[in-house]
């Protein structure tokens, strides 16, 4: 099964002067899905990606890129956004995306081309002779990330690739993301902002204090959380609370709890011949971040989304 | 061409680029020039205002015949050698009190008198320190016997004609090859010492660049660290192949130019035992290596500096390094055979200095051949090092992989 995934790694560990950074890290990544790194800052996401690109050697554990156990084997195939972004100053937009492109084997001529293209097509063609250091940092990230993709990999990976863009150009990178795994290139990005996982990813996996807490489809860590009801009736008693779960609670006129393991059809039936006169019921299905709380816990989940979702609401 | 030297060529060519369409470029290209303009300036003034005050001043108080002996003696004397050999007289008149006069001149700093001279030549008196016996009292006793003995051969008239020595020319003499060649080597050997001192320490601050940039992640992710430092190494050698295509381009036509206008130059008639051609291939090569092995060193000293003060503070030992190097690699030129000279060919670091003496000296060429190969093993052990210390130490990272690998060039391997 291993040609089938374009990640795998098992037992990762890895300590910074006898501090463990991250205990035992097993990831799979399917071959060109979308797959989030969650968790807090200080979760031990930026220090996974690098072991998994070979940038540092884990203490323990084996990982395999691309299907290579050696990470710089598959570099050609390979595209990194790391979190701090670098870039040489004084080197034009076209040659600094054409040199990212040298580094992984693409020979400069067609790194400039298509350098050309990626900054036409994305608005930015009059910045194709400017230097970097003239651009602004969002537009500079961009370019970075122009820099990831211009090789046309097989996999990239991406650290917090949306901290520090504004509204606009977290659009451009979450549409860029799809496009490329539309293509068939597998991305893994990490993030702190559920949000973006939640809309972008098949898969997962959340991290916390250096540990997998969870990984696996984002429909199964929803799944963890039973639906909320949310439920408003005419009546404030009656033989209808019978139905209710123990744990249930009423706030303000509502009462909120989990759907019973029988589904809603047995319970609208006792509501209804218990004499509840259900004015509203409504189900909803826990979100990513219900899930994050419940696997990570209320500490992690207080170190998460510190950057706002400006596409919350679009989304 | 494929891993690591596919990718030191990226990075190389990146840096290359990056340098030679720098404005700091042209300032580096002009630095020789303005170092030799200032140093012609300020010669010529030192020159001018101090060239005498450098030169011994003896006051001469006597009478005009014994002055005029003594003036003419020096002029003949001088002829042979050099101005630098005798010192400079200067007639006084007498007072009356000589010991009086004598002191007061002494201490008079403004004309700076180092002895006074008295008497006559057949009863002469020196007075000063003792201290200048060895640089101005055994040259004024030499200026008194060529007066004396040519006042005595004028008086009795038995002053020889001058005779001129029949020159019969030979092609070239040993002691004058060995002593040429031996200036070739040493000249040599500075030149290559002075071109490294002032690129190889470049190469300190060179890596801070990519950890100031943050690059260094993007490189390391996608490349070998060896092929990062050797692509480093490679480009700033490229630049210093352009400084010295320049630098000899323009010295060359310096040399036409005077040799037109003045025929005042020129250029040992000596070839190095390896002749002319070889050793300037062999000149190129030992340069190159030279600064491959200290720049690999200071790349990898550099690397573990975190900002420019910390450069800063390694640069004076790193300089004296290459100072301990070039002397050790000088004295061996004068021991022939001997231990020094066998531990500065061996020492990877003096090697190339010591290896070009010996072309300068020894016609045989196949020890050039193993140097040379003997060299890139240790540039290549040092990158290889320096790699390694800077993933243990800047990346926080295990080195990964045997040292000595076989197949650490592959892209793949760490």
């Amino acid at each position: 099964m291993a040609a089938e995934l374009a990640i795998e790694a098992r037992g990762l560990l890895k300590s910074f002067d006898g501090k463990p950074a991250v205990r035992g890290i097993d990831i799979a990544v399917p071959t060109g899905s979308i797959y989030g790194i969650l968790g807090p800052n200080g979760a031990g996401k930026t220090t996974t990606l690098r072991m998994l690109l070979g940038i540092i050697e884990p203490d323990q554990g084996t990982r395999t890129l691309l299907g290579h156990e050696r990470p710089l084997e598959a570099a050609k195939m390979v595209g990194y956004l790391p979190e701090e972004r670098g870039l040489y100053p004084a080197m034009t937009t076209r040659e600094a995306i054409a040199f990212m492109g040298a580094l992984r084997g693409l020979p400069l001529e067609v790194g400039r081309k298509r350098a050309d293209i990626l900054l036409g097509d994305n608005g930015l063609g009059d910045y194709v002779d400017k230097p970097v250091k003239s651009l602004s940092k969002g537009m500079a990230q961009t370019i970075q990330l122009f820099g990831t993709i211009v090789h046309k990999p097989k996999l990239v990976v991406l650290d917090e690739p949306f901290s520090g863009l504004d509204a606009i150009n977290q659009g451009r990178l979450e549409h860029l993301i799809r496009d490329e795994a539309a293509a068939g290139t597998t991305v893994i990005f990490s993030t702190h902002v559920i949000h973006h996982a939640e809309r972008l990813c098949e898969r997962v996996a959340i991290i916390a204090g250096g540990q997998i807490r969870f990984e696996g489809l984002v429909a199964e860590a929803r799944d963890r959380l039973a639906p909320q009801v949310r439920l408003r009736t005419r009546t404030a008693d009656g033989p209808w609370r019978g139905a209710l779960p123990a744990d249930a609670q009423l706030r303000d006129g509502v009462w909120d709890f989990d759907l019973p393991k029988g589904g809603v059809e047995p319970l609208l039936k006792a509501l209804i011949d218990g004499g509840a006169g259900v004015e509203e019921l409504s189900i909803e299905r826990p979100g990513l971040h219900d899930a994050f709380v419940a696997i990570a816990g209320e500490d992690a989940a207080r170190g998460m989304d510190d950057d706002t979702d400006p596409l919350g609401e679009a989304a | 061409m494929t891993g690591i030297f596919e990718a030191a060529w990226v990075i190389a060519r990146r840096d290359f680029v990056a340098t030679v369409w720098s404005r700091s470029f042209i300032l580096f290209l002009l630095a020789p020039l303005v170092v030799f303009a200032v140093a012609l300036i300020s010669g010529q003034l030192i020159d001018a205002r101090e060239g005498e005050s450098l030169r011994p001043q003896v006051a001469v108080i006597a009478d005009g015949a014994t002055t005029r002996a003594l003036g003419e003696a020096r002029t003949r004397l001088v002829t042979g050698t050099s101005e630098w050999s005798f010192p400079i007289l200067r007639p006084v008149d007498p007072a009356e009190n000589l010991a009086v006069q004598a002191g007061r001149l002494l201490a008079d700093g403004a004309e700076g008198y180092s002895a006074v001279f008295s008497g006559t030549l057949d009863r002469p008196v020196l007075t000063g320190p003792a201290k200048v016996d060895e640089t101005v009292g055994r040259r004024m006793q030499l200026l008194v016997d060529e007066a004396r003995r040519t006042a005595a051969l004028e008086a009795s008239h038995q002053t020889p004609p001058p005779v001129a020595i029949e020159r019969v020319m030979i092609d070239q003499s040993a002691g004058n090859l060995q002593m040429t060649r031996r200036l070739i080597a040493r000249a040599v050997q500075m030149m290559i010492f002075g071109i490294t001192v002032l690129l190889a320490t470049l190469l300190l601050s060179n890596m801070a660049e990519e950890k100031s940039n943050k690059v260094i992640e993007v490189l390391a992710a996608a490349v070998p660290l060896d092929s990062v430092f050797l692509g480093k190494l490679a480009a700033m050698l490229g630049i210093s192949f352009v400084g010295l295509a320049l630098w000899g381009g323009l010295g060359v036509l310096a040399y036409v130019f005077v040799q037109m206008v003045q025929d005042w130059v020129t250029l040992p008639q000596v070839a190095p035992a390896v002749g002319w051609p070889a050793f300037i291939l062999l000149v190129l090569f030992y340069y190159g290596t030279n600064y491959m092995l200290l720049g690999a060193l200071f790349l990898g000293i550099g690397a573990q500096a975190s900002n420019i003060r910390e450069i800063q503070t390694i640069s004076m030992p790193v300089t004296l390094l290459q100072v301990v190097v070039v002397m050790i690699a000088v004295a061996a030129v004068g021991d022939d055979g001997g231990a020094l000279a066998w531990f500065a060919a061996i020492f990877p670091f003096s090697s190339p200095l010591a290896m070009i003496a010996q072309a300068a000296r020894y016609e045989s060429l196949w020890p050039h051949l193993l140097a040379l190969v003997w060299q890139a093993i240790w540039v290549v052990v040092i990158i290889r090092a320096s790699a390694r210390l800077f993933r243990r130490t800047v990346l926080k990272s295990a080195p990964g992989g045997a040292f000595f690998s076989l197949d650490f060039w592959r892209a793949g391997s760490r």
